[in-house]
């Protein structure tokens, strides 16, 4: 099932197009972060209550619904062969035969990955729920020639802070063994997280070339286009007496194969019909002077979403770094060890 | 004299054709002109504009000859995309040039190719988006809007990227009526309001030429008449090249200023010449013929929407009998292919009944249907499943099971009906867009189907075309075949059908034999049916005796004949 943009203008469908391609990336790296089944299941319920504001209900359930089996799979994965040496046995999956032994740290480890999944799943079908294809194309397109400095300078900086401080949570001893002086030590790991931060900037900022953000663009507006074409085709097909659905299975491949030829050719016809359309409109006048109607603007909402998920972040990282990062498994670690 | 667009000895041939798809074309448009460019279809209108907008040589490979200059630009040393922001291109069909998701992108694309200012194209798509009538309109899909908003969109795209010159191929081709007058009108609108060159390819010489400054008759890539209108017209028909509209006949077969485009005009003009009497024709309008054969298609009470939208069919109840032929008008949307398709099968009444044949089609599947009925498209693409002619004739007996023995009588049959047994070897690809209608055509009738429907058989046709898929419908109909046939062309149902359908919003307004219904000056208005200009000087001429639903030009004819013979006669 396609996810389409739906039309709206709730919460999320007001949100700047990088926002929500942020808050997407920020959500997928949380995932990776979060290790603990009740806080990943905290956020992805967070995620849903914001999402199901913004987004019919319904139709996110029966999209979310389809992939319950296939993540339970995966958590079922993680549960049967995660098995590191000290783990917390607790019985054999088919005790006769003391085969594939169940962990405390692999129930949790299982129950984690299915909120990750999710998680992650969740925020795509909400970023493509609210915003327009044409939008999101544009993201990642390169647009305006000359960036403000000041526009450059603030996004260094920022970066620069959040790395300077990722590397601190993370990689305390190799920072450690910098040099003996504190001063020296911050100074270098300053610098280099600035150099790092202008440099992902730049990459960031580049983003695709036009032709390419066009052609994204171009290819969103033809689905809808395309799947009315498939369906005047099978319509036809079916006008000529075809039985579009026959029970001999040989007899549907050939049924299938008279449909392909038009559609294919459909699309063909489609692809140079754009071509030349475009090229009448003049496409190639002077792409990399190109400008663009639409156009992408922070608010203060943006701001507020982008500082709420750098937080997260930290706060993530801030618990691994205590080790605290896994209170679930902990918390029923010392139960069990009460009891024995 | 400065020249807006000047071909000198210009010649074309796209790569791997046979022949030259212009030759010697020698041309001067000056600024401001108002151009008609006519002519049957390949005789080389499209590769003429395509040439003005770069498109040839530079998009379409092949031999160019000549130079063609617009302004102070060889278009051969130019690039598309500097010529795209000199000359504005509509083409014939609507859907196949938009390109973006939202009406409003669609007009801004062009200013932001060009590198428009932000504030500029936002000012650019409002003021473009009201000068074709389409404000409102902004967020819309392109592709869920009617043709003639369609066109309208395309026409607000090249209008905002503020061209010198406006090449428009066929921009009414694929419109109803109204939407014709309306885009028209547009166009000649958007021209003269900003005093620009306008290029206009058209069939339908009658809408078009009070409105232009000069025409081109063009035939097998040549231009063989250019001047102004009355020069052209003055110079007479060319057969199956250029026939001049109806009234304009006329006016010269009695001596009127050839510039008659208007029933009024000419109706005023010649009892100014010849003061008219009366005349009292023998013939009377056959009383509603009661048709005794067997029902073959029955609708009873037919209701029928599409999801979240009005209803598409409001109780319709209809019978069609065997040997019939019906014309099925209406207004883009009124439901007459919501109607043609319930009776194959392709969609199932909500409410009431359509049996076919003597059986109920909500039971019955529609490859079961389609052994009585064969169902044309209106466009042959959608329906050809084959690379060569041979298979594609075949392709039906196989999947009924016809015995194989059968097959090369039956393609021979069908193709001879469509006149075109000489491309049984052909590949399809090779074939023009009327064979391949007529093709289309054929693979239906390997079949032999009981009923015939037809979707729009003649978009996009021109004239020559039209006449004779017509042609072939009308032998068919005589043949034994019911016919039921979706058309936009009142003057053909009226000359070749028997009985019309007319359907709005999804009801019947009217049932009847076809010269009742083009008597019935409100039902037409109302349902924007344009009646033919025979027709509408027949209903001027009405108080001097003449039947209002005459049609056929010699009939009308005649009777003018009559009628000045007899005011000179006293």
């Amino acid at each position: 099932m396609a996810i389409e943009y739906q039309k709206g203008n709730a919460f999320l469908h007001r949100l700047d197009a990088r926002t929500k391609l942020l808050l997407f990336v920020g959500m997928t790296i949380l995932a990776i972060v979060v290790v603990d089944p009740l806080l990943m299941g905290l956020l992805f319920m967070a995620l849903y209550l914001v999402g199901a504001r913004s987004v019919d209900r319904k139709l996110l359930n029966s999209n979310l619904r389809i992939l319950i089996v296939i993540f339970l799979t995966f958590s079922l994965f993680q549960i049967i062969f995660f098995t590191s040496k000290d783990a917390h046995f607790l019985f054999y999956l088919i005790p006769v035969k003391n085969w594939i032994p169940v962990t405390v740290q692999g129930l949790v480890r299982g129950a984690a990955v299915f909120f990750r999944f999710f998680s992650v799943v969740l925020a795509v079908h909400l970023m493509l729920y609210t915003t327009p294809p044409v939008d999101l194309a544009l993201t990642i397109t390169k647009r305006e020639q000359n960036r403000r400095l000041g526009a450059e300078l603030t996004s260094t900086l920022t970066l620069g802070l959040i790395l300077f401080v990722i590397a601190h949570l993370t990689k305390v001893e190799e920072i450690q063994a910098l040099s003996a002086d504190i001063r020296v030590r911050t100074l270098i790991v300053l610098a280099a997280s600035f150099v790092l931060a202008y440099i992902l900037q730049k990459i960031i900022g580049h983003g695709l070339p036009p032709e390419m953000g066009m052609a994204l663009t171009l290819g969103f507006a033809t689905v809808g286009l395309l799947s009315k074409q498939t369906e005047i085709i099978t319509d036809a097909q079916k006008a000529r007496g075809y039985d579009v659905k026959p029970k001999n299975l040989i007899r549907r491949v050939q049924v299938l194969t008279a449909l392909l030829l038009p559609i294919f050719l459909a699309t063909l016809e489609r692809s140079q019909d754009i071509s030349v359309a475009i090229l009448s409109r003049g496409f190639d006048y002077n792409i990399s002077a190109r400008t663009y109607r639409r156009q992408l603007k922070f608010q203060s909402i943006d701001y507020i979403v982008l500082t709420l998920i750098v937080l997260l972040l930290f706060a993530g990282m801030y618990l691994n770094y205590l080790n605290i990062g896994n209170p679930t498994e902990q918390f029923i670690l010392n139960l069990l060890a009460n009891r024995s | 004299m400065e020249y807006d667009i000047e071909f000198q000895g210009v010649s074309f041939r796209y790569a791997g054709a046979q022949s030259d798809a212009l030759s010697g074309v020698d041309l001067q448009i000056p600024r401001g002109q108002i151009v008609l460019v006519t002519g049957p279809a390949g005789s080389g209108k499209t590769t003429l504009c395509s040439c003005i907008n770069g498109l040839v040589p530079h998009y379409h490979e092949g031999e160019l000859k000549g130079e063609v200059l617009v302004r102070a630009y060889h278009t051969r040393r130019a690039r598309i995309g500097g010529l795209a922001s000199l000359v504005g291109m509509v083409f014939q069909d609507p859907e196949s040039q938009l390109v973006t998701s939202s009406v409003a992108d669609e007009v801004a694309f062009g200013p932001e190719n060009l590198g428009v200012p932000r504030a500029q194209i936002n000012q650019r798509v409002a003021e473009a988006l009201s000068s074709t009538r389409l404000l409102g309109f902004e967020d819309r899909e392109p592709h869920n809007l009617s043709g003639g908003e369609q066109q309208a969109c395309a026409i607000a795209a090249t209008h905002a990227m503020h061209p010198e010159i406006y090449v428009m191929d066929e921009p009414l081709a694929n419109l109803d009526p109204s939407g014709r007058a309306q885009v028209l009108q547009m166009l000649i609108d958007v021209a003269k309001g900003r005093q620009k060159t306008l290029i206009i390819v058209e069939h339908s010489l009658d809408e078009v030429l009070p409105l232009v400054d000069r025409v081109l008759v063009m035939n097998e890539g040549r231009i063989l008449r250019d001047g102004t209108v009355a020069e052209v017209l003055a110079a007479g028909d060319i057969p199956r090249v250029f026939t001049r509209p109806e009234i304009v006949r006329l006016a010269e077969r009695f001596g009127l200023d050839p510039k008659t485009f208007s029933a009024e005009k000419f109706y005023t003009d010649l009892n100014a010449r010849h003061p008219l009497g009366m005349i009292t024709p023998a013939e009377r309008l056959q009383p509603t013929s009661t048709n005794s054969s067997q029902p073959i298609i029955e609708f009873q009470d037919v209701h029928y929407s599409y999801k979240n939208q009005t209803a598409a069919l409001q109780g319709v109840s209809l019978t069609i009998h065997t040997g019939e032929l019906v014309a099925l008008l209406g207004r883009n949307g009124s439901g007459k292919t919501t109607l043609a398709r319930h009776i194959i099968g392709l969609l199932q009444p909500e409410r009431g009944r359509v049996i076919v044949a003597g059986r109920d089609v909500a039971v019955t599947p529609t490859h079961e249907l389609t052994q009585e009925i064969g169902f044309c498209f209106q466009n042959p693409n959608h329906q050809l499943v084959a690379f060569k002619v041979r298979d594609e004739m075949t392709f039906g007996l196989k999947a009924h099971n016809i015995d194989p023995a059968e097959f090369d009588q039956r393609v021979r049959r069908a193709l001879e009906l469509v006149n075109l047994l000489d491309v049984l070897e052909a590949e399809i690809f090779d074939l023009g867009k009327g064979q391949k209608q007529r093709l289309a055509l054929a693979s239906v009738l390997t079949l032999e189907p009981k009923i015939l429907i037809i979707d729009e058989p003649t978009t996009g046709q021109d004239p020559q075309m039209t006449r004779e898929i017509f042609d072939i419908i009308k032998h068919l109909n005589e043949l034994g075949t019911t016919v039921l046939m979706i058309t936009h062309r009142v003057d053909y149902a009226a000359a070749y059908a028997s009985r019309a359908i007319v359907m709005n919003r999804g009801q019947i307004a009217f049932d009847g034999p076809v010269l009742e219904l083009i008597s019935d000056l409100e039902i037409m208005q109302a349902n924007s049916l344009d009646l033919p200009d025979v027709t509408k000087l027949a209903l001027q001429l009405h108080k001097h005796g003449v039947p209002p639903w005459t049609i056929q030009y010699e009939a009308l004819e005649g009777y003018l004949a009559q009628l000045v013979e007899a005011s000179h006669g006293d």
